[in-house]
């Protein structure tokens, strides 16, 4: 970040400069936590250091990137701003040919494929459930990730928004059961592959991410010019 | 005893002025960059766990575990009826692989900050933020456990496992998400 | 050249670059916004869109965690 000084400005309020302290040692001494910690974790049960580290992992490179879901949906109203919403369609688009690859192994050998479990029934509730939380990430400043993140980075208020988002998931597990029996159970869940094939639902698939991304490019554009 | 700290602090500064740490540690990743490895993990999570990542389900059992320790009970609910969430309810919260990764999330968000020494607590502005954060909290648990999951779960995961789902949840979200910045702006700010 | 200073310490995600957006409309070309932060995202995302509205931008990093985004409206 050693830019030349393009701007002109006298030294401003730039006033309340006191020593920066060296956070370095209280990181490092972190990083050994996060390690014996998976360590630990690690000698009783493997599979929860594997969750640790890619959790940790996760959370590094959301921090590091300032990678906001939340942000990819409220900037283009907002803001007009698209760039983390191409940032998004991307992960979805090499996820996608990542997530297919694995898939298709098992499936071409006839074992049980991962991960189904995440193809759900799409009905009313999948549309009023995905408003209900669209609503909240805005009003709270950050998703699911992204509040995790942000207690991680000292912002009280997502550690607030994390104890209501625990409060409300209890709430929603409660009336889960009303949902499935009288909306969800009313629903089908749609595997793409099943309606194009496997190379068709990633072709298909991969066309409309392009598209987005276009769309979201030329949508920018056109703010910025208004 | 002196000289060593002393020694230490100079270390510690002048590791801030290395070249590699500046380029490595302190310096963001672009968004693109985010991007692709975001996905790399994830695919090494689908591979590796079975399943793809997901956050919001782990807060239901957070929220169960609360529960039961202030005497409550959830071995009634449909959702926690199935023989699989009452063995992971039995096994509690230090043995669930799912609460590990979330506090992996939260542990390494904390760790980069401090490394790239930018660590600040960020303390409440005003009560609006408190009203905020609560609401915008119970519903993102309430939208997250009727629609199976959150940005991760249901639209992250479920787009890139090929479900139409995650499709839906998107469009689902987008709205909520322009309704949510009106609110914002005319209430929140 | 008027110098303007709004200060965002403590606000949430969205609000620092929208507060930077209105304010840098109601100021002449070559006046300074002087934008005060805390908050990662915003470190981020108001450089960005100050630097593709063509202004001239400097960041700043004032203290541990927190930063000042200098625009010259251009």
């Amino acid at each position: 970040m050693a830019e030349q000084s393009t701007v002109s400005r006298r030294r401003s309020s730039a006033s309340r400069r006191k020593p920066k302290k060296n956070q370095i040692p209280f990181g490092v001494a972190l990083v050994a936590i996060i390690v014996a910690i998976g360590i630990a974790l690690g000698a009783n049960n493997p599979k929860l250091a594997l969750f640790w580290v890619t959790g940790i992992l996760f959370g590094v490179i959301l921090q590091k990137g300032r990678f906001c879901f939340t942000a990819s949906m409220r900037d283009p109203y907002l803001t007009g701003g698209t760039s983390i919403t191409r940032a998004v369609l991307i992960a979805f688009a090499i996820t996608t040919l990542g997530f297919a690859a694995v898939k298709y192994g098992y499936a071409a050998q006839g074992l049980p494929v991962p991960g189904m479990s995440y193809v759900v029934p799409i009905s009313i509730a999948t549309i009023v459930g995905a408003f209900i939380f669209g609503v909240g990430m805005v009003i709270a400043g950050g998703c699911a990730s992204g509040t995790l993140m942000r207690v991680g980075e000292g912002f009280h208020m997502q550690l607030i928004s994390l104890f209501f988002f625990v409060v409300g998931s209890l709430w929603g597990a409660h009336d889960f059961g009303w949902w499935k029996y009288n909306v969800i159970s009313k629903g089908k869940a749609i595997f793409l592959p099943d309606v194009f094939g496997w190379a068709g639902a990633i072709i298909v698939q991969l066309a409309i991410i392009g598209l987005l991304y276009i769309a979201a490019e030329k949508y920018e554009e056109k703010r910025k010019a208004s | 005893m002196e000289n060593t700290a002393v020694k230490k602090v100079k270390f510690f500064d002048k590791v801030k002025e290395n070249e590699y740490y500046k380029k490595w540690i302190k310096s963001p990743l672009t968004y693109v960059a985010a991007a692709m490895l975001l996905s790399v993990f994830q695919i090494a999570t689908l591979a590796s766990t079975g399943n793809p990542w997901g956050v919001s389900g782990v807060f239901a059992y957070w929220g169960a575990w609360m529960f039961e320790a202030v005497g409550g009970t959830v071995d009634k609910w449909y959702y926690f009826a199935s023989p699989g969430a009452q063995s992971t309810l039995d096994a509690g919260f230090l043995s669930h692989a799912g609460t590990w990764r979330n506090l992996g999330i939260i542990f390494g968000a904390l760790g980069t900050t401090l490394l790239a020494s930018g660590f600040k607590i960020k303390k409440i502005k005003s009560k609006k933020q408190i009203v905020a954060a609560v609401i915008g909290g119970l519903l993102m648990g309430y939208g997250a456990r009727v629609a199976y999951g959150c940005n991760i779960g249901a639209l992250y995961s479920g787009i890139a496992s090929l479900s139409l789902s995650g499709w839906v949840f998107g469009i689902g979200m987008f709205g909520g998400a322009v309704v949510g910045s009106k609110l914002l702006v005319k209430y929140f700010m | 050249m008027n110098e303007v200073v709004i200060d965002c310490l403590g606000e949430a995600c969205p609000v620092p670059l929208v507060k930077a957006q209105n304010k840098i409309n109601e100021m002449a070309t070559g006046d300074v916004l002087i934008v005060q932060i805390d908050h990662s995202c915003a470190m981020k995302n108001v450089p960005e869109w100050a630097r593709k509205d063509g202004h001239n931008v400097e960041v700043e990093e004032v203290d541990d965690g927190e930063w000042e985004v200098i625009i010259e409206k251009a």
